[in-house]
């Protein structure tokens, strides 16, 4: 910390930006390592990805569809350990084993595109009410107040039930329900790193709105919404399986709240293992990303680096 | 390194007026209930006029509230006042014709006199300039905020935030912006070790050379210093205020030092203004201020400021009572409410009377309404005519300061109403006593023959 | 100038009382960096009926030795390393009983000395004070803690069990709703009334004008200076012996700053407390202390009396800080300043702390702790090697001044 002015004699030796900025990120990455739930979290979200990634390996693609179901109506209700079916099949025989691997890639696609649409939906809109202010504020987050007084799995639910039975409508409901809450986070991130003097300071020199906004607001706002999106990445899951499991996506989906919604009626029959699966990968899902945000936020905070 | 208009090479000159503050006020609204209808407004800069000329440092002290940060901020463009002018290199000659264009009322100026002040604006007013005024402008004046913590974007690279001036006017790039920015850093003391650092890895005060170098990266003509070593231990305070002297020495740049640190003030200062409640109410050069103090405030801040020096017991007497509310601000000059040598001119109204009464414990509880006509005439509704009976009895028995009492005109018990009538007073205006040296009380200025004597003596006998 | 042993004996030959000795104190903090040595072996101690001024600047551990009075340091972090504060009440001292050590009574016993026998007063008097609360109510709750049998007393109340447990602030839902009945309605408010009473008697104390006002305001409705104002009042409600003063006044304005420096100085003598009063500021504490211990990164630089300190500094530091307060001798850009910034203090070597800015510092100052030691005026210890070690071991001759200049 003790900087005291270096005579001109002694070599200076200069790093350069890269050099800082590979530095941050190995600290940020040491951190993250050091942590042991975050380590925990971020080991089950690489599981989850292998799984999904090796999918089309591990197993052999269902043609022509990949993404639905195969059918063995050979084996129905087949138990874990039958040959062919690792962890058993469904009452329609399904394969469980394919359900859950492909089931991976199908909530991987679902959550990066449902919270890409809904991050970017939701900086906008919140950015535009936070940094110009004014009427534009009132209108947008008097609408914003609206939508959040809806209770989110039931405005989805709406949603997907209007437009019909489709994974691809349980995408679009849930992206048009989640947008709001990170339009409500960044808006108030904005108007209090907008009172900094940093801001003040860019304005004096006489830098524009939209450069004032990408150098200086946004990078300092954006924090709390990498880990709510982090932590929605699982909550997204999550609630498009329940909507799944109530019937609302297309049957025979290679995805994990279908596959309960298929197993559940064998439950009590003692067919436990058609939902037990795909629910737990449900779980494991929503909890490493939970367990992942929860650290970022420590994290990412620039102030909290040691010197 | 700028390019010179005709309209302001004077300021080239050294002494030419740098910036030119006109009847300067910015009022914030204050907003209620759902619909956010203005219910009044705080007075944060009332009528401020001031010359800030090139090469000197003008130093603006007051206390917290006072309105001289607002000040700053309107002077540096970053928030635009609500009403007066502050003129950006304004020429003497064209200060002097403006000067008396502003006095004369608008209904009597001539079209070539509006199409005078017409193309002042367009010129040099910072808020109604042309963009390529404006750019000279915002390249010229500079600000170095308080609070160096606050004041550097934690997620920049120290080089970013000095090189960004530099960038956004296109001054240079690549090797020769970095060679600038080092540069810059060693000029305030730091150096090429730090160009890639980020700012919490720095202490206090070399985050305040930071901020200082972004402020000089333009090679600006004026810098606002906003209390910019009052977030600092002494002895790095001490290393700053050399810093800044010395960067004043070799660039000839002009300051306005923004302080409630008299200390630190009069070190750095030639001239000081001293705000009280949005107004500007004693203006001089240091040995006026601190020798020749001419408003009671003046002498109050300065009794009250701790000297190093000091023995114990010999100086530091502060002042009664509470810093006005800026929303409504006391009639006369606003300082009277506090004044140890108040007048009766000096604009006792009737709430100095409902205030004397909120410290009468029992009275007060039974005053129920106060019905005004105006600030210098209103009935006063009590519970009972006991009550009012009373005050009025200690109103008109002298349980009041005895300039109230001598300002009030008419105390008319009526049942439980009381009507008080106070002698109206006007606004004081600030006075050059001669050598530069203003001020706005009453009892130096030429509304002194006005005072009755027996409060002017009593001043001199202090 | 005699050179005594490491840490010198707490003997004073001055006739007041200790109050409170501070012995060795150390208190440190579990960072990521690493051990921050915030309190470093810090001893001194508090007369009776005087004002020490603690000065330092930014992390010179001043506000933590403060804390450590009331063990308000969080642990963790914090971690009370070693050494005692050892504490006399008024009893205490007349009946001659052993002092208490305030880092080692159980929690419940520093319950009762927190605002009773101790009081603190804050920095930050809007954030000291509950925003939900009138100040009736916050004033009201020291006497509930510490005086209800004063409450009590002459009450023919005093039998009723609940009204003794409303005096202590330990009703239960079913009492309050009791309390509000007829048979016992009388009695609380008797009660209520009595502790109005004190209240507003310790309001008016610190000067408010129409403490009944002032009771029934909320601490947004104040001024700063009158915030500070009640807090004083709510310190000194229980008359306590020892008053610990955080930098009162750095958040007011200067004219209110000098009235409430008289307040304290004038209720210190009415109440005949002493005082700790903690402050960056050399001029005010020049102005209210009558002794003062000069800190720097977690030691005691210099201390003795205020006059003798201010008259005849002895520590590099000490006269550095003294000649950076800019004062009319002074001329524009020849202020001195110290160098450098307050080193880092995480497992520091011994040394002495300020060798890294002190423009006399030789090679002894960076390996060996020089020790507090008296000086040939009585009270006055420094720790510098200057004046600690025999002669030539540090170069000799009067002392360099502080010309250097720096930029």
């Amino acid at each position: 910390m003790v900087d005291v002015p270096i005579p001109e004699t002694t070599r200076i030796r200069v790093e350069g930006p890269w050099i800082v900025r590979l530095r941050r990120f190995a600290e940020i990455t040491r951190r993250v390592l050091r942590n042991p739930t975050t380590l925990a979290g971020l080991l089950i979200i690489v599981a989850l990805l292998s799984l999904a990634i090796l999918a089309p390996v591990l197993t052999e693609p269902n043609v022509p569809d990949p993404y639905q179901m195969p059918r063995d109506w050979g084996a129905r209700d087949a138990p874990p350990g039958t040959p062919g079916h690792p962890l058993g099949t469904t009452s329609t025989g399904g394969d469980v084993f394919y359900g859950v691997l492909w089931g991976a890639r199908t909530s991987l696609q679902l959550s990066v595109i449902v919270v890409g649409i809904t991050v970017t939906v939701g900086t906008i809109v919140g950015s535009l009410a936070g940094f110009i202010g004014g009427k534009l504020d009132e209108i947008l987050m008097r609408t914003v107040d609206i939508l959040l007084a809806i209770p989110e799995l039931i405005f989805a639910l709406a949603i997907a039930a209007v437009l019909g039975p489709s994974f691809g409508n349980i995408i679009f409901a849930l992206s048009v329900v989640f947008w709001v809450k990170y339009a409500r986070i960044i808006r108030g991130q904005i108007i209090h790193v907008k009172q900094n003097e940093y801001v003040d300071a860019a304005r004096v020199i006489g830098d524009s709105k939209l450069k004032i906004y990408l150098k200086d607001v946004l990078p300092n706002s954006i924090t709390p919404v990498i880990v709510q999106a982090t932590m929605d990445m699982g909550g997204i899951v999550l609630t498009a399986a329940t909507l799944s499991f109530i019937g609302l996506s297309e049957a025979g989906l290679a995805e994990w709240g279908v596959l309960v919604s298929d197993g559940q009626a064998g439950i009590s029959a003692g067919k436990w293992w058609a939902s037990t699966f795909p629910g737990l990968m449900v779980f494991l899902w929503a909890l490493g990303f939970n367990l992942v945000g929860d650290g970022m936020r420590d994290v990412l905070d620039p102030r909290t680096e040691s010197r | 390194m700028t390019t010179m208009t005709p309209d302001v090479t004077d300021s080239t000159r050294a002494g030419a007026p740098v910036m030119t503050l006109r009847n300067v006020q910015k009022y914030f609204p204050i907003k209620e209930g759902a619909l956010q209808r203005v219910v009044g407004h705080v007075r944060a800069v009332d009528g401020v006029s001031l010359d800030i000329h090139r090469g000197e440092t003008v130093g603006l002290v007051g206390e917290s509230g006072c309105g001289k940060t607002t000040l700053g901020r309107c002077i540096s463009g970053l928030t635009d006042p609500t009403a007066g002018g502050i003129y950006f290199r304004l020429s003497t000659e064209d200060r002097a014709r403006l000067d008396s264009l502003l006095d004369t009322p608008p209904e009597q100026l001539s079209a070539e006199d509006k199409a005078f002040i017409d193309r002042i604006d367009r010129a040099h007013r910072i808020d109604r300039m042309s963009p390529e005024q404006r750019r000279i402008y915002r390249r010229n004046c500079q600000v170095v905020f308080q609070d160096a913590f606050s004041s550097l974007n934690p997620r920049q690279l120290v080089k970013d935030i000095v090189a960004r001036p530099l960038r956004v006017y296109r001054e240079a790039s690549g090797h020769e912006l970095t060679e600038r920015t080092v540069a810059l850093l060693e000029s305030v003391g730091l150096g090429r070790q730090h160009l890639y650092r980020y700012p919490h890895q720095f202490s206090g005060g070399q985050r305040q050379r930071i901020s200082i170098a972004r402020a000089l990266a333009l090679d600006p003509e004026f810098i606002v210093l906003d209390e910019p070593t009052s977030a600092l231990d002494v002895s790095v305070q001490a290393q700053i205020l050399n810093l800044l002297h010395e960067l004043q020495r070799e660039r000839g740049l002009t300051y306005l030092f923004i302080s409630h640190d008299l200390g630190v003030v009069r070190l750095m200062a030639d001239r000081i203004a001293v705000m009280y409640l949005g107004e500007v109410v004693e203006q001089g050069t240091v040995e006026d201020i601190f020798e020749r103090p001419l408003h009671p405030y003046t002498e109050a801040l300065l009794a009250a400021n701790p000297d190093i020096n000091a023995a114990p017991g010999e100086s530091m007497r502060g002042l009664e009572g509470n810093v006005p509310d800026p929303a409504n601000p006391p009639q006369g000059c606003r300082f009277h409410t506090r004044c140890p040598v108040a007048t009766p001119i000096c604009g006792w109204e009737v709430d100095d009377a409902v205030q004397w009464l909120t410290d009468q414990a029992r009275l007060f509880d039974t005053l129920t309404a106060v019905e005004r006509l105006s600030e210098f005439d209103a009935t006063l509704v009590f519970e009972d005519e006991e009550s009012a009976a009373e005050v009025a009895g200690r109103l008109t028995a002298g349980a009041v300061p005895p300039p109230m009492a001598a300002a009030t005109e008419a105390v008319e018990p009526q049942g439980q109403r009381v009507r008080i009538r106070m002698r109206p007073v006007e606004r004081v205006e600030l006075e050059d006593l001669g050598g530069s040296h203003l001020t706005s009380c009453v009892l130096y200025t030429s509304r002194r023959r006005d005072v009755d004597p027996g409060y002017t003596t009593k001043l001199t006998a202090e | 100038m005699t050179a005594s042993a490491p840490t010198p004996p707490q003997v004073t030959l001055d006739p007041a009382p200790r109050v409170a000795a501070v012995e060795d104190l150390r208190v440190y903090f579990q960072t990521k960096a690493g051990l921050v040595h915030a309190v470093d072996g810090v001893s001194f101690d508090i007369r009776d009926r005087e004002v020490l001024g603690l000065v330092g600047e930014t992390g010179s551990g001043k506000s933590v030795t403060a804390r450590s009075f009331l063990r308000l340091i969080q642990t963790p972090p914090g971690i009370y390393a070693g050494g005692s504060i050892s504490f006399w009440s008024r009893e205490a001292r007349d009946t001659g009983a052993e002092p208490i050590d305030l880092l080692e009574i159980p929690d419940s016993e520093m319950l009762d000395v927190r605002g009773d026998r101790i009081a603190m007063i804050f920095q930050d008097p809007g954030k000291a004070l509950n925003p939900a609360l009138t100040i009736r109510e916050q004033i009201a709750e020291v006497f509930y803690q510490h005086r209800s049998a004063e409450l009590l007393d002459g009450l023919d109340e005093e039998r009723s069990w609940i009204i003794r447990r409303a005096a202590r602030q330990q009703s239960r839902a079913l009492e309050r709703f009791l309390l509000k009945l007829p048979p016992l309605r009388s009695k609380a408010a008797k009660l209520r009334r009595r502790v109005d009473e004190h209240v507003a008697a310790a309001l008016a104390e610190t000067q408010i004008p129409n403490p009944k006002k002032i009771m029934a305001s909320y601490p947004h409705e104040l001024s700063g200076g009158m915030k500070q104002r009640v807090m004083i009042a709510q310190a000194l409600a229980c008359n306590p012996d020892l008053l610990i003063a955080d930098e009162p006044t750095t958040a007011l304005d200067v004219t209110i700053q000098a009235k409430i420096l008289e307040l304290i100085r004038q209720l210190q003598e009415a109440h005949q407390t002493a005082v700790l009063y903690i402050s960056h500021d050399l001029s005010l504490v020049r102005q209210i202390c009558d002794r003062v211990a000069v800190m720097y990164a977690g030691r005691i630089a210099e201390t003795g009396d205020t006059e003798v300190i201010f008259g005849d500094p002895l520590h590099p530091y000490t006269r550095g800080l003294m000649a950076a307060v800019p004062s009319a001798a002074h001329k524009r850009g020849e202020l001195t300043a110290i160098e450098g910034a307050v080193p880092e203090l995480v497992s520091p070597p011994p040394s002495c702390r300020f060798h890294t800015r002190c423009p006399f510092a030789t090679e002894v100052c960076a390996t060996i702790d020089p020790a507090l030691v008296e000086t040939n005026e009585t009270g006055h210890r420094v720790a510098c090697h200057i004046y600690g070690l025999p002669p030539g071991a540090v170069g000799e001759g009067p002392m360099p001044s502080f010309e250097r200049r720096t930029r």
